[in-house]
């Protein structure tokens, strides 16, 4: 188990110079009901990188990343406490427009969540809803560059009017990535995009988000460590509720300090 | 791959710093004004029902109070013979004048004299003609009673009845309005007496039909319709649920499962008429049973309640988890044994409320009624579900068609006793749902 | 013996047999060595299943086939000048001979005994008369002889059915108990029965299907051999004139057209106001409402669905309608000053409307269904990408629920046109043919009730119409639900 992280991380991206902080969270806590997800977690994002969250199942990783563009919102019961700053502006501030902010911070899913809707449709949803695009070539040129950056143009550039639900489910997901990328938000959020996938189409997503830290910041929420090891460059270890390590990716896969992240690595729970 | 095309929507962070316009004054109005048109929808909903129930309770609430005037009563042998002749004959008491002993009664009690024809005649005006049958069961059930004279609580008629609950605009001049100045008067005379009191009016609930108002009632149309409920409840159930269980855990994914399931939900759908029209062709034409009996409308009302409890039992039995019928199955039961002794019982509580729901519907159902002749003048209870009989809402309907005052009053009276009774079987159904609700 | 008694006598043989083969059966548990493949229970079932089934089966084909040979029999031995004469006085002539026939077995012994082939046919109906049984004036002498056929063939087809019946629950019982044996795989018969049973439960629906179609395709067929089906479905006039029996005169007009106009166009107005009431309660129930909201509101929504029709009726007639008049009243007085009501209290504006009522919950719990089902992980990416609430629901999710919202409306439809007791009481009798949502129109259903219901005489074309009407709502209904069905089914198999 060691042995294949060490061998995925020497193939992995170097570490790269200290980068500026994108997003700032301080003592983050979530509450569903009565139960408490996360007991204060404090971790800063780096711009243009990609941020992985590992941890066992239940750890409240998730639950974390949904605070940051407010998806945690459409839970009735869920209540977020602490602070979470883009750009030094805090989200959860009455002034924040949830809106305007999932513009800025998009989300992809565990599951592929294709809409019922033709494929240039599926992705040309977010432009117009948010009036991107001032002319019908505008509406094209992002489309197409979206499902360009998203390394899908080549697969569907002759069927943009099929339905995105008749996909394969790797190539749904990638759809749904250049559905968040046609939106030109500044960080994506990706919850286990790649959970529901097989080895050959995760391959490929996992090419398509090392690309995409070019120009977004990412953070990815990720059950596989050996993941966590290709894609990012920093990696966060979630613990029942709690942050229990972060630290640049090489290091934490070679040299954690935290037990439990020694523990969960080496795999004896998980 | 595409990096060297990188353009506008890959503009990193700091040039994007003057944020992008995307709209969001205009888009959130939109989203305030959808917003507001589904409140006002459920407001218009809500509102309706408000305004159906004001308007059925404020027109109908009266209806269960009667005017009656106390008179009192000689019954004198005069009219009704000795004791002795009606011991030999009963004729004479059925046929005699019993209406002129409440007139006597009353023009005594309002002092007017016997000559005055139009004075009569008006004071005659303010009691039921239904006293008929009030004093003459009181005088064929006690014989000895003839020759005294005694108070007795006699129906006011409608146009007084109406007068007392203040439905009659007074002001109108007199020849405009069903009750003149001379009987106002002497309703006042009566009041002053102490004679005329608004009481609880049973007769709502035990009278058969009259053409009067005052004692028209809803007896025979509760009997039936609980005769009806019977037969559905007896019927329906079982059928339903053994076509549930055959169709939930036996049936083969066939044609022939498929076509009972495509005809049970579009039987769900079909219009009560229709099955009004099989009634009348197969049960009355072809099997000869009675017209205008519950036991036909109680068949109709069976078929169409079916598919309502075929669906919901359908539910119930689904929602026992398969763990449980492995469980059995593993310990050698059969598969009858394993839905009978473990899967119904679990799933006794849905199939319960859907079967309350079930009645519910079919205690309300008219139009079928209409065409099966339950739209008939009964006046006796019937002993038996072969005999003619109405049901509520049948007579309901056939009160909103009487052009009388006084029987919108009654219609309205009968629809919230209508509505009681659904409202009953309804929470009925939402306790029982409620309390065994079991969730896996 | 009446059928009723038969037939607690039979089920006390199988409750006997029962019985009898529980005790033989726990007499065979003694015998160590062969274990009984099952429990006496099922020993006991199998017999009173052996008993009752067949003798009851029997019972019902004898109570089918008996009077249907008693019939022919009797007809056969029609005078000639009867059997020349229309098929319809032959019916009527029947009809009397069998309620003479009745009739007989009413009177008490004495009085049987004087009746004779000879006896003239007005003095059976004096005696007849005594027992409260009227008789119709058409009879005729030689229907005496006859009546007292069919009396006595009933009556020995009576004694035939009772001996055979229990003789056979009997032999049943006796041969049900012989095959007890423990080796007997009594369990596996007896839940054969039971699966036949269900099977024959649910095979009720199909049935009813059947017998609804059946119902009414014979007298539709009837009906249109007397009226043309094209003066029936393009007729602009509908005039059924209630003409005495047997006369041959003009029977009216029956055109369909006014009818279906009616029933179309004020389904349409109850459409035009429900659906947008009930599509937008059914969306802000779905997405944004509370909890606590919802649990309050669909409830009280539902309500408006329990309430029966001839409560909305009620309520049109009395309420709806006189208030629609009224302010029309009002509205011309204050336009030109004449107060004279443009509405009238029976409109189709009046029954639209309280339709309209009755079919808010109706699209609000059906669009509800269909739009909680819509996967929540679309709302979640449309969410995720910034949209609003409002932009999620018009722009991803009704396009995603938009066939499940079409079939729900179709189903609607089929119950606004279906719908009796409404315009019954607030759309009016008039067969008008008219675009003025004021004026009176009327439905199919309406003129259902209207023909069928008060004195009934068969086999004339005022009454028969009312099945040729109630055959073409079927179809028209069930057009709109099967395709309803069929959406919806394609529609939820997408999202399982």
């Amino acid at each position: 188990m060691m042995e294949n992280i060490q061998a995925t991380l020497n193939r992995g991206p170097a570490v790269q110079a200290a980068k500026p902080i994108k997003m700032k969270t301080k003592d983050v806590t979530v509450h569903y009901g009565a139960k408490q997800a996360l007991n204060g977690v404090t971790l800063n994002i780096p711009e243009n990188q990609v941020t992985a969250l590992i941890g066992p199942s239940g750890c409240g990783k998730s639950t974390y990343l949904r605070c940051l563009n407010r998806m945690n919102d459409t839970i009735d019961i869920a209540k977020v406490g602490g602070e979470i700053l883009l750009d030094g502006e805090d989200v959860y501030d009455p002034d924040i427009d949830v809106v305007e902010l999932r513009a800025r911070v998009g989300m992809v899913f565990q599951k592929p969540n294709p809409f019922p809707k033709s494929i240039f449709d599926n992705v040309a949803y977010g432009p117009k809803i948010h009036g991107l695009a001032r002319s019908k070539q505008e509406l094209d040129e992002i489309v197409h560059t979206s499902l360009r950056r998203a390394g899908l143009y080549k697969e569907v550039h002759d069927r943009l009017d099929e339905p995105g639900t008749g996909l394969s489910g790797g190539q749904q997901q990638r759809l749904c990535i250049a559905r968040a990328i046609a939106v030109s938000p500044e960080v994506i959020l990706m919850d286990e995009p790649c959970s529901a996938l097989d080895p050959i189409a995760t391959a490929t997503v996992e090419e398509l988000i090392d690309e995409l830290r070019e120009n977004y910041t990412i953070v990815i929420v990720t059950h596989s460590m050996q993941q966590a090891a290709r894609v990012s460059q920093l990696t966060a270890m979630f613990h029942l509720g709690d942050l229990a390590e972060v630290g640049p990716t090489e290091k934490m896969f070679s040299n954690p300090d935290d037990k439990r992240t020694q523990d969960y690595i080496t795999g004896r729970f998980g | 791959m595409s990096d060297a095309t990188a353009n506008g929507i890959a503009a990193t962070a700091a040039e994007r710093k003057p944020r992008r316009d995307i709209g969001i004054g205009r888009r959130y109005a939109a989203e305030r004004r959808f917003k507001a048109y589904g409140i006002i929808a459920i407001a218009i909903g809500l509102a309706f029902l408000v305004m159906l129930l004001t308007s059925i309770i404020s027109k109908g609430y009266t209806a269960f109070w009667q005017t009656e005037i106390k008179v009192p009563i000689t019954f004198t042998e005069k009219v009704l013979g000795t004791p002795e002749q009606a011991v030999k004959s009963q004729t004479k008491l059925l046929m005699a004048n019993y209406p002129q002993l409440a007139r006597d009664g009353l023009v005594q009690l309002l002092g007017i004299s016997a000559d005055d024809k139009k004075a009569v005649s008006a004071a005659n005006g303010l009691i039921s003609s239904g006293t008929r049958v009030t004093l003459r069961d009181m005088v064929m059930n006690d014989l000895s009673i003839i020759g005294t004279t005694e108070d007795v609580w006699l129906y006011a008629s409608s146009e007084l009845d109406s007068a007392m609950k203040g439905q009659y605009d007074l002001s109108v001049p007199e020849n405009r309005r069903p009750i003149s100045d001379l009987q106002l008067e002497y309703i006042d005379k009566l009041k002053s007496q102490g004679a005329i009191e608004e009481r609880f009016n049973w007769g709502l609930f035990t009278f058969g039909a009259s053409s009067r108002a005052e004692t028209a009632g809803l007896g025979v149309a509760i009997i039936g319709s609980f005769y009806m409920m019977l037969i559905v409840l007896a019927l329906a159930l079982p059928i339903g649920v053994a076509a549930s269980i055959y169709l939930e855990e036996f049936a083969p994914k066939n044609k022939f499962t498929d076509l009972i399931e495509v005809n049970i939900n579009n039987l769900a759908a079909v219009p009560s008429i229709v099955f009004g029209l099989l009634g009348l062709a197969v049960f009355i034409n072809w099997f000869g049973l009675p017209r205008s009996a519950p036991l036909v409308g109680g068949l109709v009302l069976t078929l169409m309640t079916l598919p309502t409890i075929i669906i919901a039992t359908r539910a119930a039995l689904r929602a026992v988890p398969p763990s449980i019928r492995w469980a059995a199955l593993g310990l050698g039961a059969s598969r009858t044994q394993t839905i009978f002794h473990h899967v119904l019982p679990l799933a006794a509580p849905g199939i319960l409320t859907g079967t309350i729901i079930g009645l519910a519907q079919a205690l309300g159902e008219t139009a079928p009624l209409l065409l099966i002749g339950m739209v008939a003048f009964v006046a006796d209870y019937p002993a038996t579900p072969m005999e003619p009989a109405t049901a509520l809402p049948v007579q309901i309907y056939m009160w909103a068609n009487e052009a009388e005052r006084a029987f919108v009053e009654r219609t309205s009276g009968a629809i919230i006793i209508l509505l009681a009774f659904l409202a009953i079987m309804n929470l009925t159904a939402i306790f029982l749902r409620r309390r065994f609700e079991r969730r896996w | 013996m009446s059928t009723f008694t038969i037939i607690l006598v039979v089920l006390a043989i199988g409750l006997a047999g029962a019985f009898l083969g529980y005790r033989h059966s726990r007499a065979l548990q003694a015998p160590a060595g062969v274990k009984p493949h099952s429990r006496p229970v099922y020993h006991a079932s199998y017999v009173a299943s052996w008993a009752i089934i067949p003798s009851l089966l029997l019972l019902a084909v004898w109570l089918i086939a008996s009077p249907i040979v008693i019939e022919s029999q009797v007809r056969g031995s029609f005078p000639e000048g009867v059997l020349a004469e229309s098929q319809l006085t032959e019916d009527l002539a029947y009809g009397i001979v069998e309620s003479l026939g009745n009739g007989l077995s009413v009177l008490p012994d004495d009085e049987r005994a004087t009746v004779t082939d000879e006896m003239p046919v007005k003095d059976l109906a004096a005696l007849l008369r005594n027992r409260g049984l009227p008789v119709a004036s058409a009879s005729a002498d030689w229907m005496v002889p006859l009546a007292l056929d069919i009396d006595t063939m009933q009556f020995w087809s009576r004694l035939a059915m009772t001996v055979v019946v229990i003789a056979l629950a009997l032999a049943g019982a006796y041969w049900g108990y012989r095959q007890i044996a423990p080796r007997l795989r009594a369990r596996n018969k007896v839940e054969g029965v039971v699966k036949g049973a269900l099977i024959a439960a649910s095979s009720i629906a199909i049935m009813t299907t059947i017998g609804i179609v059946f119902s009414m395709l014979f007298e539709t067929i009837d009906f249109f051999s007397r009226i043309s089906p094209a003066e029936f479905f393009f007729g602009t006039v509908w005039e059924p004139r209630f003409s005495a029996a047997g006369s041959t005169g003009n029977a009216g007009s029956f055109g369909f057209i006014p009818l279906l106009a009616g029933t179309l166009y004020i389904s349409a107005v109850a459409m035009l106001i429900a659906v947008p009431i009930g599509l937008f309660a059914a969306i802000y129930m779905a997405e944004y409402a509370d909890n606590r909201t919802r649990s309050v509101v669909k409830p009280l929504l539902e309500v408006l669905a329990g309430i029966p029709t001839i409560v909305y009726g009620f309520f049109a007639l009395v309420t709806v309608g006189p208030f629609l008049r009224d302010l029309s009243a009002q509205i011309s007085g204050i336009v030109t000053g004449d107060y004279a009501s443009f509405i009238q209290a029976q409109s189709v504006l009046t029954a639209g409307l309280v339709m309209a009522i009755m079919l808010i919950p109706f699209v609000s719990s059906l669009s509800d269904d269909i739009i909680t089902s819509v996967p929540q992980s679309l709302r979640d990416g449309s969410l995720g990408l910034g949209a609003t609430r409002s932009e999620t629901v018009k722009r991803v999710i009704l396009p995603a629920a938009l066939p499940g919202i079409v079939s729900a409306l179709l189903l609607t439809a089929s119950r606004a046109i279906g719908e009796t007791m409404i315009v019954v009481l607030a759309a009016g009798v008039a067969a008008n043919l008219t675009i003025n949502p004021f004026d009176a129109m009327t439905t199919i259903t309406v003129k259902i009730v209207a023909q069928l219901t008060g004195d009934l005489e068969f086999n004339s074309p005022q009454t028969l119409v009312a099945f040729a009407l109630g055959m073409t709502l079927f179809v028209i209904t069930l057009c709109l639900n099967v395709y309803a069905l069929y959406i919806v089914r394609k529609y939820k198999e997408q999202y399982e």
